[in-house]
């Protein structure tokens, strides 16, 4: 069976693409000399990044330089990816301390619940994302690292209210 | 004996029988509910003084303490009753007014009583705003350091000490919010049996020095097991934590060690985790795999007689199999046992860290091996010396060079081998599952509680591929299969079977012999 064709004919005004591009060249004169900008020069210029980000961990320290943490081993049962290896053990005073904290941010989905749960405040997420390395082994972050880091940390919850109400 | 008196009643709306004399805490326990309580504990003499167990009793004026109240007929009992929950959350309160919240430092958290009952029935609150008491903790010698702050005053400890070990070695010392547990004048917590208090104490105030911030309660994995330390046969828990054994606890078992175990006992488990094991099968100086291993072992063997020395630790299965391998080759076993200074617990019966300092001695006099302080004395020169599991520490090893080959089944290799022996790396008591025969002749399983290093395996695997190297058939297969056919040939051993020992184990027949 034969298919029959029908051949629209449209007028050149239609079917000219001169308009249209001149059309486009408008819109890209109007951005070269509109003073709105969306494009962040990164890395020069960076964002702010809101009080609840939630990024690469960090241990907070004592007034000594010494870990927070007193190794009572409640991030490692929270944590949902099982990210966090804690061996407890004591200090050169006999106090609770961890002889290992690894956390491998590979593994880590930064929900949180480390922060939350912590009682001594001690580990929290930092406000910080540029963590990129050159190996994976460095994506485990020990409790040096982990100490050593400057970083603001996340504000899981407005200080002044506290419940969120 | 004349059957007793069974009493009905009714507890939380289940009809219960039980026997006459019966608390309502342990009819309720029959009935499925267990009734908050501190200062009870089934092994020690009823006190009455945490108030934690009160009940509603119908008909009675008062809550009544269900540790201390025993049945009647037709009573009905509420424990979630409105009265009875109110009661006891205004003891918790009470109990919590100076206890610190330092769980997340405390060793007792996630198995403490005082945690899981203010979770089920406490406030989710403190009304008390004065500054708490504090105490500093206080050694109180051998395994045990006391945390005044965390004490509740149940008082189990005490009760142990006067009742069980009969030793009054504690007291309650002060008044009122003074009050805390202190050593009697004169006294040090020395007795052999002293870390019981860390067991019975319900929080956290009694803990033992050796499992001090060592691991989380949860972190633990736990495994039915039998203390190898003595000749009693203790029923124990191994907790193990990433495959390293970190504490012994005893395990209720009321036909041997109630509820108890000694300090011995269940401080000495450091050596199951020894890092330098023997961890591939070795053939005069080279590392071989197993099949080679087992060849090179039974073609030893063959035409030799196998002179066996054994260790009395080994499991009942494994010790079978070495008599099989002795019967195939014409040979002899024998057996040495450490010896210690035995160490009864006063107030339970036949309950002793014994001096036999080996758990399967019994076991191995049962099937055949001779009992003497030299088993390498007269080691002939035509003979294959066959070390099971033991390591000749203490022993004149110039038998070794008299052997015309060693075989060597062990966790470690004893020193001053001769450069040929064959080494055939096994599984220690924790990384096997198998059988003692406690000193009463009780057959009690243990199972297997971490995995063995290397290539080691349990040692009554590696001994059934040597005896179907050397020739014999059946099915030698599991452990559980080996204890079948050492029950088919074993008259003291007859009609036993795993499933039969189940967890309590049972006594081989014409024991008694042997006490």
């Amino acid at each position: 069976m034969a298919i029959k064709v029908t051949v629209c004919e449209r007028p050149i005004s239609e079917t000219s693409y001169v308009r249209a591009t001149f059309k486009g060249l408008a819109l890209t004169l109007k951005h070269l000399v509109d003073p709105h900008k969306v494009t962040v020069q990164y890395p020069e210029e960076k964002w702010d990044i809101g009080p609840r980000w939630r990024g690469t961990h960090r241990m907070l320290t004592t007034e000594d330089g010494k870990a927070k943490c007193v190794a009572c081993g409640l991030c490692p049962t929270v944590c949902p990816a099982n990210c966090i290896k804690l061996v407890p053990g004591e200090d050169a005073e006999g106090n609770r301390y961890p002889l290992v904290f690894d956390i491998d941010e590979f593994r880590c989905i930064f929900c949180g619940y480390c922060q939350e749960v912590c009682p001594e405040e001690a580990i929290h997420l930092g406000r910080h994302y540029e963590n990129a390395e050159y190996d994976r082994k460095s994506f485990v972050y020990d409790l040096e690292r982990l100490t050593a880091q400057t970083h603001p940390v996340c504000e899981m919850w407005d200080p002044a209210d506290p419940k969120g109400e | 004996m004349s059957e007793p008196k069974l009493i009905n009643l009714t507890i939380e709306g289940r009809a219960v029988s039980v026997p006459e004399g019966t608390t309502i805490l342990e009819a309720a326990k029959t009935a499925g509910v267990l009734i908050p309580h501190y200062c009870y504990h089934p092994g020690l003499p009823i006190a009455g003084v945490c108030r934690m167990c009160l009940v509603d009793v119908e008909k009675m004026p008062k809550l009544a303490p269900s540790c201390a109240t025993t049945v009647g007929e037709g009573q009905v009992v509420h424990v979630y009753s409105e009265k009875a929950l109110e009661a006891r959350k205004g003891v918790l309160e009470l109990l919590l007014i100076n206890h610190p919240l330092d769980c997340p430092i405390c060793d007792q958290a996630g198995e403490c009583e005082l945690q899981d009952y203010t979770f089920q029935e406490g406030r989710a609150d403190s009304r008390y705003r004065e500054p708490k008491r504090f105490t500093a903790a206080e050694d109180f010698g051998g395994d045990v350091l006391y945390v005044q702050n965390r004490c509740i005053l149940c008082t189990r400890c005490v009760r142990f000490m006067d009742d069980v070990a009969e030793d009054t070695a504690l007291c309650v010392q002060e008044r009122g919010d003074r009050a805390g547990i202190g050593r009697s004048p004169n006294h040090g917590l020395t007795h052999a049996w002293a870390s019981n208090v860390v067991d019975l104490c319900p929080v956290g105030a009694l803990i033992s020095k050796d499992f001090l911030n060592k691991a989380r309660s949860w972190d633990l994995d736990r495994t039915a097991s039998i203390c190898p330390n003595c000749s009693q046969g203790c029923n124990i828990t191994l907790e193990t934590r990433d495959a390293v054994v970190v504490r012994m606890k005893p395990r209720s078992n009321t036909a041997v060690n109630q509820y108890y175990a000694c300090d011995e006992g269940r401080l000495n488990y450091h050596w199951i985790n020894r890092a330098d094991r023997l961890e591939t099968p070795v053939v005069a100086g080279r590392a071989v795999e197993w099949d080679v291993a087992i060849a090179a072992a039974a073609a030893a063997l063959k035409g030799k007689k196998a002179r066996v020395v054994a260790s009395a630790s080994l499991s009942n299965e494994a010790l079978y199999l070495l008599k099989q391998v002795i019967g195939a080759t014409g040979g002899s076993g024998a057996f040495r046992v450490m010896q210690g200074a035995e160490a009864p617990l006063a107030g339970v019966h036949d309950l002793a860290l014994r001096a036999d300092r080996a758990a399967n001695a019994t076991g191995a006099e049962l099937l055949g091996f001779s009992r003497t302080d030299n088993p390498l004395a007269g080691i002939g020169s035509g003979d294959v010396l066959v070390l099971a599991g033991e390591e000749c520490v203490g022993l004149d090893t110039t038998a070794f060079a008299a052997a015309a080959a060693v075989i060597v089944l062990g966790t470690a290799a004893p020193a001053q081998l001769p450069s040929n022996a064959i080494l055939l790396p096994v599984a220690n008591f924790a990384e096997e599952e198998g059988t003692f025969t406690n000193l009463r002749g009780r057959v009690q399983r243990f199972m297997q509680a971490k995995a063995a290093p290397g290539f080691a395996r349990p040692t009554w695997s590696v001994l059934a591929d040597l005896l179907a190297a050397l020739g014999s058939k059946g099915n030698l297969a599991s452990a559980e299969s080996v204890f079948a056919s050492l029950a088919g040939s074993e008259a003291p051993f007859g009609g036993m079977s795993y499933d039969t020992l189940a967890l309590k184990g049972q006594i081989v027949t014409g024991a008694g012999v042997t006490a």
